[in-house]
């Protein structure tokens, strides 16, 4: 039992982390048991541990594949959770995760362009190349970071950024060889089987290391409980202390990552759960968290064992808790304190306000419209490059829909993404965040798969039907709480969470239609005709005049519900209004540009280091900054490697990712 | 009419006939010496099993989508260098597409969401193979006839559909009555295999030759069911592994305790297959027939 449950607490039916934890241990010994004695017998399958008895099949399975995947899980979830408590100690940030560092997308990078580059690095070992990408993508983070002595907030936003930067890079390397790739599609989504015990030798060593640093760290990490100039009082370099705890998370993440792949949601949700059912103090979070992490993975790849064995694919484990804890933390979220322990900081940045943003806007203006006169005219063909006559009707025809959707799109992310920023408060916030594309992508992908050829009309229908039950199970979650950002941030982490796990899945099964859903994913222009882009343009007009009049509730929204509540904001209407913009701008451009365009994270990013800073003028800003984006990234897209079209949503996050980063110097 | 003008007339009548005849052959030539049969019409198409059936029948297509993945993944039959690579299979570019205006575009069910926007640029034929449920070797058969109509070849048609079921006839003959039952596998990580059986290239190839196939469990649409190799322990099978193996991979292999204690308990050395094509049509079929079977008989030699 957990030493520090509130004596209050009702005893009989109150979660404890050692209940869960015990309730877990007792399913998993008890599948692993069952699972033994219908195998070779539970005497033998116990002593097929250690040795091989005789020469059987079974035996031979259970020595080599099933016990080392046994103690992988184990081993996997708990360095996985132990990761995860130690970076939401030191980001103070309940969403921060080992994936959050661009660790995976780091590894995932490396490993991937190791294959296609430099096969050779592949046979020295797999989990140096792939430290060897995670510790670079960290690095990149940390120097991001350095100038703010890696305050949670700028580290979190780095950490974010550079995985939406690894994670378009790879994609691109995806999208054009998905064939020499297939493998690492299975590794992404982290599979748990296993071929003898050199992965299990591997990574129990270096979790050893990774525990007893834990230790070592666990009284100076304490005090960051308290708040900043406290913990400094104290006599504590926080930066050296912020570094030592999140090197050793990465350092755990990268070890099991480069074993078994990415296994998600396990080191967001243990940690969540245990602090959940009671655990306060860093010293029983770090112990019961790590148990937790390892049961509930080890469970999950029991059951997935058990009754997954037999379909024709491959169910793999890290994409399937992800999945599972999706419907979890959606659970958890209307029963999770959040304000219980020290709040995350606001991100402080350096809001140098323009003098003249009217000024500004209308050179935006003139910008988008030359880039659109460029994009429209300038091309190649068959003969290589061309300055088309804008009379060229046939040319044009194939042209000016992607240019006017490219730009519908970009405006109405671009405004989502400050509605959302702003009313959140939370500089991490993102339409794409708050699971709105991804459940359209949900659907947009089980009509892929499950339709024999669908068309586009189908595709769309289903899109717009995603949306609107991710939608839903945004207010339904929500309504309780009256909106707050932080949970609603939560819910659209646990939709997206379960997108990820099904694209995860999707993929690693290798089947050829994968292609298909890799190239919308991606966040192209080019399934858009004539009709389609006409709507898009008069949706983003409608929706974006239809902000306008918010203006007033998003200048003051940031500086909290009860200051907002004090100026007469009726606080749950706001929320809800806003949010339902959000919901249509979102669900509207993804379906043209796919989810993962990540201009309405970047596009108010921007706009706010160009000088926006009241409301009305920043919404401008960035719509204008998020149309330009995507016009140039549509056409750049187009060009780069023609024949090839990369899409729009990739090169737009490409662009925006490198000037996010150059910005982040301000910060 | 003055006599200088009517001699111009008859003069000029006399000429129009030859030159016309040397216009028509001068633009006949270059044409002539591009492509050996001018009946075929240009087609463009998106799919590398509709491509490699085209290439077979002598029919290459004018243009196709990922020209250097097809290099790599199918390989033969070699498509000439005049054919333009159109860009991604699921998004061809398709203002280029335009701009070579073919008059016939090829697509598998596959790239149905396409077929709206590729009806704009030329009438589109959409086939199948490996439609679930159906036997996949008449649905070769089919495809093949289908193809050779579109380019007016049916001649040519039938011709690889006999080849073919000739050869691997043939192949039959060369094989014993010994065969062990197989087991083919693509390697897609060191713990990760595709296993082929119902419903694909492989199983109709082995079919055709009178090998059994050990995978008798489920597959997926495309015929492969990926599992993890600890899914293949207890299967008495000769293991045939078709090439390429992922980076890294065979090395990882040669420790891995349960891959050693397969390979010894399987029937003999696993059989190594140069890469074809899992998701081919009738040229495909052959050189695996052709490959396995030699594989089998350098084996039973030695």
């Amino acid at each position: 039992m957990s030493a520090d449950a509130p004596a209050h607490a009702l005893p009989s039916r109150r979660l404890t982390p050692g209940r869960a934890c015990l309730l877990l241990g007792l399913l998993t010994a008890g599948l692993a048991v069952a699972h033994l004695a219908s195998s070779t017998g539970l005497v033998a399958g116990l002593s097929s541990l250690v040795t091989i008895l005789d020469d059987s099949a079974d035996a031979l399975v259970l020595h080599f594949a099933w016990w080392p995947r046994l103690a992988m899980a184990l081993m996997a979830g708990g360095g996985l959770a132990l990761a995860g408590v130690l970076m939401q100690q030191v980001l103070r940030n309940p969403l921060a995760a080992p994936t959050t560092l661009g660790v995976a997308s780091g590894a995932n990078l490396a490993l991937m362009a190791a294959s296609l580059l430099a096969p050779g690095l592949l046979a020295l070992g797999r989990e140096w190349v792939a430290l060897a990408g995670g510790g670079l993508a960290m690095g990149l983070v940390f120097a991001l970071a350095w100038r703010r002595g890696l305050s949670p907030v700028v580290v979190v936003l780095g950490g974010l950024v550079v995985n939406l930067y690894f994670g378009a890079l790879a994609m691109v390397l995806l999208l054009f060889h998905q064939e020499a790739l297939k493998g690492l599609l299975i590794w992404g989504a982290g599979s748990l089987a296993q071929n003898g015990w050199s992965d299990a030798a591997f990574l129990a060593p270096r979790l050893a290391l990774g525990v007893l640093g834990a230790f070592w760290l666990l009284r100076p990490l304490a005090v960051l409980e308290l708040d900043e100039a406290g913990a400094r009082s104290l006599g504590v370099s926080l930066k050296w202390l912020r570094l030592a705890g999140l090197g050793l998370a990465v350092f755990l993440t990268g070890c099991v990552v480069s074993t078994v792949g990415i296994v998600g949601f396990i080191g967001l949700a243990a940690p969540n759960i245990v602090r959940l059912a009671g655990a306060r103090r860093l010293g029983t979070r770090l112990l019961w968290s790590t148990l937790l992490g390892a049961l509930l993975l080890a469970t999950t790849d029991q059951l997935l064992q058990r009754y997954a064995g037999t379909l024709p694919t491959l169910i793999p484990t890290g994409a399937t808790t992800a999945a599972l804890g999706a419907p979890l933390l959606l659970w958890l979220i209307p029963r999770l304190r959040l304000n219980g322990s020290a709040p995350p900081r606001h991100a402080a940045t350096s809001r140098v306000r323009h003098p003249a943003p009217r000024r500004l806007i209308v050179g935006l203006s003139l910008a988008l419209v030359a880039m659109a006169v460029v994009a429209a005219l300038a091309g190649q063909g068959a003969d290589g490059w061309q300055w088309a006559s804008p009379l060229d009707a046939g040319l044009l025809e194939w042209r000016w829909p992607r240019l006017l959707a490219a730009s519908g799109c970009g405006l109405m992310l671009a405004v989502a993404g400050t509605l959302i920023q702003r009313l959140t408060a939370n500089p991490m916030a993102s339409p794409e965040i708050l699971g709105i594309s991804g459940g359209s992508a949900i659907a947009l992908m089980g009509a892929i798969f499950l339709l024999p050829s669908p068309g586009n009309l189908t595709l769309v229908g289903a899109g717009v039907l995603g949306a609107l039950v991710s939608l839903a199970v945004l207010v339904a979650v929500n309504r309780r709480s009256g909106f707050q950002p932080e949970r609603l941030l939560l819910t659209g982490v646990a939709i997206t969470a379960l997108f990820e796990a099904i694209k995860a899945v999707v993929l690693a099964g290798g089947d050829p239609r994968g292609q298909q859903v890799i190239a919308w994913l991606s966040g192209s222009t080019y399934y858009v005709d004539a009709t389609s882009a006409v709507t898009v343009a008069g949706a983003a007009a409608l929706l974006a005049l239809a902000a306008a009049p918010l203006a007033r509730w998003l200048d003051i929204l940031p500086l909290g519900g009860a200051t907002a509540a004090a100026l007469g904001i009726d606080l749950r209407r706001a929320r809800l209004s806003l949010l339902l913009l959000v919901a249509l701008l979102t669900a509207a451009a993804t379906l043209v540009v796919g989810p993962l365009s990540f201009v309405g994270l970047l596009a108010p990013h921007m706009a706010r280091l160009m000088g926006f800073t009241r409301a009305r003028a920043h919404l401008a800003g960035a719509a204008l900054t998020g149309a330009l984006l995507m016009v140039l990234a549509d056409w750049l897209g187009r060009q780069l490697l023609f024949p090839q079209e990369i899409p729009a949503g990739l090169v737009a996050s490409l662009i925006g990712g490198a000037y996010f980063m150059w910005g982040m110097r301000r910060l | 009419m003055s006599p200088p003008r009517r001699l111009r007339r008859r003069a000029r009548r006399w000429l129009a006939g030859p030159l016309v005849m040397l216009l028509t052959l001068f633009i006949a030539l270059p044409a002539l010496a591009d492509s050996p049969h001018l009946e075929s019409p240009r087609l463009a198409t998106l799919d590398w099993t509709l491509a490699e059936t085209l290439a077979a029948l002598e029919a290459p297509p004018a243009a196709m989508a990922q020209l250097d993945a097809y290099h790599a993944w199918v390989g033969e039959p070699a498509l000439p260098d005049a054919v333009i690579d159109l860009g991604l299979r699921s998004q061809p570019n398709l203002e280029l597409l335009a701009d070579l205006d073919p008059e016939r575009i090829l697509i598998s069910p596959m790239f149905a969401n396409l077929a709206p926007r590729l009806e704009a640029i030329a009438p589109v034929d959409t086939l199948a193979l490996y439609t679930p449920g159906r036997d996949t070797w008449t649905e070769m058969r089919e495809l093949t006839r289908r193809v050779a109509d579109i380019v007016e070849r049916p001649e040519a048609g039938e011709r690889l559909i006999e080849d073919t079921e000739s050869r691997l006839m043939r192949l039959e003959q060369r094989l014993g009555d010994d065969a062990p039952p197989l087991l083919v596998v693509q390697f897609m990580d060191a713990r990760h295999v595709r296993v082929f059986g119902d419903n694909g290239l492989y199983q109709a190839v082995l079919d055709r030759l009178g090998l059994k196939n050990a995978w008798t469990g489920v597959t997926n649409a495309w015929g492969f069911s990926l599992v993890g190799i600890e899914a293949l322990a207890g299967l008495d099978a000769r293991l045939v592994v078709v090439e390429p193996y992922p980076a890294g991979v065979r090395e990882t292999l040669a420790d891995s305790g349960l891959w050693r204690r397969l390979v010894e308990r399987s029937r003999g050395e696993p059989l190594i297959l140069p890469p074809v094509w899992s998701f081919g049509a009738l040229p495909s079929a052959q050189r695996f027939a052709e490959q396995l079977v030699t594989a089998l008989e350098n084996d039973d030699v030695r």
